[in-house]
């Protein structure tokens, strides 16, 4: 079987109905049929190419089809990825609202500055253990009272060894 | 479709996380108090997360201190009688009959500590300190912190 270098040169009209006779016959090969393509999509042929035009032509259409199938299947992984982006943009902004909950309010005034209001954490903290104060005064009176009440007696001892 | 369906278990995940964190301090009647007075004038509210104060670790720290609000503070008496139900009274001081302070060590919920601490100061004025904080960390640690504190 004789092959034709048809990448070398353009298709000749000759060439085509040879190409086309033996498409008909089912021996061309992948390349021939794209160069068989080329010249048929060319504009302005004889009307004798009608029918090999419209073959190709729905053959062409075909192989849109089979891009735009390419193209959803492509679309749907854009999808997901931009899902799982999302995904991963919102867990970050949930996490970002979680450190955002660092706040105080000091009269109704919002205040987010991290050292302020750890300062104010502190500050509340400080003021648990005010209240044993009055306890520790009480216990401290209770010392004092002691205290003089010993000195009394020391005072009255001198007395009554007198 | 196996993308979907990890993102939805993985925003699921996330979700119960959320819900787990954020839930614990739900059916405590001192959260009332937060709610209602702490944007007031003359109180100051504090809320952190995940952090630490000092030498105790907490997953959520909240305080409210109230100056001369005397509705306040007895509202905040009336919601610490009904949370010391059940909860372990680790401090109280009791002046003329009143509670002036108590720290609450409550039951554990979803495997997380919680403590309230309470404080009312008369002198020099009327200061009320409310202190709610959850941790994973056994309380203990925090309750000899405070304690400790002076």
């Amino acid at each position: 079987m004789k092959l034709i270098n048809i990448k070398a040169k353009k298709l000749s009209a000759g060439e085509a109905d040879r190409l086309i006779d033996r498409y008909y016959e089912g021996l061309t090969t992948n390349e021939e049929e794209d160069k068989l393509r080329q010249f048929l999509s060319q504009p302005n042929l004889p009307d004798k190419y009608a029918a090999e035009q419209a073959i190709f032509g729905y053959m062409a259409s075909q192989k849109q089809q089979t891009h735009s199938v390419v193209f959803s299947s492509v679309l749907k992984w854009a999808v997901g990825a931009a899902a799982m982006f999302a995904l991963v943009i919102g867990v970050g902004i949930a996490y970002h609202s979680a450190t955002l909950n660092d706040y105080a309010y000091i009269n109704g005034k919002k205040i987010t500055n991290i050292q302020l209001v750890k300062k104010q954490a502190f500050l509340s903290m400080n003021n648990l253990n005010s209240g044993t104060n009055a306890v520790e005064e009480s216990l401290k009176n209770v010392t004092a009272d002691n205290n003089q009440e010993q000195l009394i007696k020391k005072q009255l001892a001198v007395f009554q060894n007198q | 479709m196996k993308l979907f369906t990890k993102s939805r278990f993985l925003l699921i995940v996330c979700l119960i996380g959320l819900s787990v964190v954020g839930h614990a301090q739900d059916g405590l009647q001192i959260k009332n108090v937060f709610e209602r007075y702490g944007k007031q004038k003359g109180s100051t509210m504090v809320e952190l997360t995940d952090g630490s104060l000092g030498a105790f670790q907490f997953s959520l720290f909240k305080s409210l201190v109230i100056e001369n609000n005397n509705e306040a503070t007895d509202f905040v008496r009336q919601c610490l009688s009904s949370d010391e139900k059940g909860a372990k009274k680790v401090k109280q001081v009791v002046s003329n009959g009143v509670v002036t302070s108590e720290y609450l060590q409550l039951q554990q919920k979803n495997g997380i500590y919680r403590l309230i601490l309470f404080n009312d100061l008369t002198r020099p004025n009327e200061k009320v300190t409310l202190i709610y904080i959850e941790t994973k960390n056994n309380s203990d640690e925090i309750l000899k912190y405070i304690l400790k504190k002076k």
